[in-house]
């Protein structure tokens, strides 16, 4: 194709802040039709890039190099849809507004009934049928899925030959990336150029033509999707690629195994609305139980339940056939350190304005009555242990990545000396290197200490493989449970068979790879 | 919708308590002050047995349990009782001193919400530059000032040096709207530290939401710069403003007697300021119920605005 084809492009953007290369030497062609997905780990400086292309960059940043956008007009589809909606103006003003910009030249008479045909047909592009109701809403009364597609309308009804969309897919359960995938092959299929930032290796590979990977702000490997993927070059990509290495918790010997956690004939309410009903589950000492399920099934209530977060239950929760008491307060201190949660923002889990080896050492100081100085050796110690330096663990956590925190969190918890540790999707914001990091620390965590049980709430089979009892939830029920290896290869509830029927790649492949090649 | 009527009728039946407490607790206040509207009502004439007789005339020889009831009686029926030391029906005080307040305060409104927000978005588009600096370096210096310091600089340099206005509404009676000249001084002085309190929540809402990803989006997409700052960012810097409002409103109801004293307005704060002064227990119980109904009323709504624009918000009771 020529040169002119491309609706934008990129060539040798340096981002350079506070002397720091965060971009170095990015060149990149956005071609009309086309998926364009930038790869990498959190921090490789794909957001920086893909913002470019918006005309934005970090503030006093040092730019060279140049960004050329056909008229200016590019959409943009942040990871969290709900940051870009008015949270105090219905769904419909911004979008109005945009297409007041498009109808100047019709007489003013026609004007209303042409701005909101345009709204309602963008609304209908982006898979919102029944536009109208949703233009009378609040940002908080839509779905995270309707969000996301609101904000794909704006850009639809911008006219935008050029969308970005940032990490469209991260930390949403299987069947949630497959619709996600449609919406956008669907923006393709219409002539606009798709820029994907993403780190989620699965949808990248079911969406994309083209994939250029980053690592610290430079492409390191660049070329047609299948081909990246079938022969990489760079060893990066390939550790990148890596098929996940079976990580299976040992299996704990039946023989000197005892229950630590019974949950009986548990129903739980939000307000007055029973979201989650278990008859019973059970955790034994040492296994690692995954309580698999989509977003909004339950299984979060589940958790909290078990930790005394959430006490609008009846039924029974027992810990060594004590039944607990429903709320936190009630429970004893021993109660509360032999049950212990992880949670999946770790960042809203810390105090900004302490140092993370302060916080860690105080669960010790709080639960176990250890003297200060004493926990703060147990916590750097611990934290060395999951492979936070001391340098690291002085700091404060707005200076620690995702991952970093994640691992400082189970830090926190495991002082306690827990028995039952809770882990609520706690890898879902996380790239795939990142990831396997942390699952792997889970793993080695299960393997060296006989007397920890996990509970691994997740949404994403992959990270459920490390379970060796899975309990399947949809819409608050229990509705297979069993041996990981059971359910992963040969599931028998119709839920679980669309789980795990996980041919994304292959489904999305035939519709969208025939397309003209560059 | 009706989760929100609920409540609206549950704040509303709280505010009816908070009112009756109001009265009751105002009622005992007044009787707790040394001496009564006899004692006031004889004047320079102290003899005992001449005030036995005024006390005698009026029922205050009655328990006061009783005279509370009596009241709150007439209540029911929108009696409001009569004045002890003229005779006249209360409604009659509240109704005329009403005129003059309501006059001040709608005006001092109507002048306070423009300016406020408008020099709050203004503070905020230019933040850290010298119009920000300026706007909010006068606004804390005014806000500094009280009233009646600042009322009387006004009356000195306006009235009596350079005569341009009255210095007072004397002689004007209740018509304070034939005589336009009177309302400059006071309502420049009521609106002085409102205007300053509001226009600087306003800057601190409106640097958030400037700074806000929607607001950027907005901007992205092209949206004019005026229509982004009014009708994108502003909505969500008002929702601490309506609140900020509703009191300065209620405020401005509710007695400013500092400054209706200072100009000499015959409004409810010097109809509040003389019964108090006289005694005269059920002029100031009637202004207790008015300035309660307003109280609960104002902050209602304020509520209700504020949901409007933070729906996000549970609302509490």
């Amino acid at each position: 194709m020529s040169e002119s084809a491309a609706v934008a492009e990129i060539e040798e953007l340096t981002v350079e802040v506070g002397g720091r290369r965060i971009v170095d030497g990015v060149s990149l062609r956005v071609l009309p039709g086309r998926v364009t997905a930038l790869v990498g780990a959190s921090g490789s400086g794909k957001t920086t890039t893909g913002r470019a292309l918006l005309g934005e960059f970090p503030s006093g940043a040092r730019v060279t190099g140049f960004v050329r956008v056909d008229e200016a007009l590019v959409g943009y589809v942040p990871q969290h849809p709900a940051a870009v909606l008015n949270p105090a103006r219905r769904v419909g003003a911004l979008l109005y507004d945009i297409a007041r910009g498009r109808v100047r030249e019709l007489p003013r008479r026609a004007r209303r009934a042409a701005v909101r045909e345009h709204v309602l047909n963008a609304l209908a592009m982006a898979q919102l049928p029944d536009g109208s109701r949703l233009l009378r809403r609040f940002p908080h009364q839509l779905s995270g899925g309707q969000q996301q597609r609101v904000v794909l309308a704006q850009a639809l009804l911008l006219g935008a030959r050029v969308v970005v969309a940032d990490e469209p897919t991260t930390g949403q359960d299987a069947l949630t990336k497959r619709r996600v995938v449609d919406e956008l092959a669907a923006v393709a299929a219409r002539g606009i150029g798709v820029v994907l930032l993403s780190h989620d290796l699965e949808t990248v590979r079911a969406l994309a033509h083209e994939v250029l990977v980053m690592r610290d702000g430079r492409v390191v490997e660049s070329g047609p999707t299948e081909r990246v993927w079938l022969a990489p070059s760079h060893p990066w990509t390939r550790e990148l690629l890596a098929e996940q290495p079976p990580l299976r918790g040992d299996t704990p010997a039946t023989s000197n195994s005892y229950t630590v956690l019974r949950v009986r004939d548990l129903r739980a309410r939000h307000r007055d609305v029973e979201v989650l009903h278990t008859p019973e589950l059970v955790l034994r000492s040492g296994e690692c139980l995954a309580v698999l399920g989509r977003s909004g099934s339950g299984k979060t209530t589940l958790a909290r339940c078990m930790a005394g977060l959430h006490r609008g239950y009846e039924g029974e929760v027992l810990l060594d056939g004590v039944t607990l008491p429903p709320s936190l307060r009630d429970r004893t201190r021993a109660q509360l350190a032999t049950v212990q949660y992880v949670f999946q923002d770790a960042r809203a889990s810390f105090d900004e304005r302490r140092p993370v080896l302060d916080q860690v050492a105080r669960t010790a100081v709080r639960l176990r009555g250890v003297p200060p100085r004493e926990a703060r050796g147990e916590a750097a110690e611990v934290l060395n242990s999951l492979g936070l330096a001391d340098e690291l663990a002085a700091r404060s956590p707005a200076r620690l990545s995702g991952g970093e925190l994640q691992r400082a969190a189970l830090a926190r918890a495991l002082l306690a000396r827990p028995r039952v540790l809770v882990c609520d999707e706690i890898t879902s914001g996380l790239d795939t290197v990142t990831r396997r990091g942390i699952l792997d620390l889970l793993a080695g965590l299960l393997r060296d200490r006989d007397d920890l049980s996990l509970v691994l709430i997740t949404h994403d089979l992959d990270t459920a493989r490390l379970a060796s009892r899975i309990a399947v939830l949809d819409a608050g029920e229990v509705v297979e449970q069993g041996s990981a290896e059971d359910i992963l290869t040969a599931p028998t509830h119709p839920f679980t068979v669309s789980l795990t029927e996980k041919r994304l790649v292959e489904k999305r492949r035939d519709q969208i790879q025939p397309s003209s090649h560059a | 919708m009706s989760g929100l009527g609920s409540w609206a009728a549950r704040r509303l039946l709280l505010g009816g308590a908070q009112t009756v407490a109001v009265v009751v607790l105002v009622f005992a206040l007044t009787e707790a002050l040394p001496g009564d509207a006899a004692v006031a009502l004889a004047g320079d004439q102290p003899d005992p047995a001449r005030i036995a007789a005024i006390r005698e005339a009026l029922d205050l020889d009655r328990p006061a349990y009783e005279r509370l009831a009596d009241w709150a009686t007439g209540l029911l029926h929108a009696d409001f009782g009569n004045s002890l030391t003229s005779g006249r029906p209360v409604s009659s005080y509240i109704s005329d001193a009403f005129g003059p307040t309501l006059l001040l305060a709608g005006l001092t409104v109507a002048l306070l919400v423009p300016v406020g927000v408008g020099l709050g978005v203004l503070a905020a588009r230019y933040e850290g530059r010298f119009v920000d600096r300026l706007v909010s370096s006068v606004t804390l210096g005014v806000y500094a000032v009280p009233e009646f310091a600042f009322g009387v600089l006004l009356v000195t340099v306006f009235a009596l040096r350079l005569d341009w206005l009255p210095p007072t509404a004397v002689g004007y009676g209740t018509d304070l709207l034939g005589h336009p000249a009177a309302l400059v001084l006071p309502v420049l002085v009521l609106l002085s530290r409102p205007v300053c309190s509001l226009s600087r929540l306003v800057r601190a809402g409106m640097i958030d939401a400037l700074a806000s990803p929607y607001v950027a989006q907005a901007r992205r997409y092209g949206i004019p710069g005026a229509r982004v700052r009014y009708a994108h960012a502003l909505p969500n810097a008002m929702a601490p403003a309506a609140q900020q409002l509703a009191r300065t409103v209620d405020w401005l109801l509710c007695g400013v007697i500092v400054v209706e004293a200072l100009f000499v307005i015959p409004g409810l704060g010097t109809v509040l300021m003389n019964a108090v002064a006289e005694r005269d227990v059920p002029v100031v119980q009637g202004l207790a119920v008015i300035f309660g109904v307003i109280t609960v009323v104002l902050n209602l709504g304020a509520d209700l605005v504020a949901h409007r624009f933070a729906p996000r918000a549970e609302v509490a009771a």
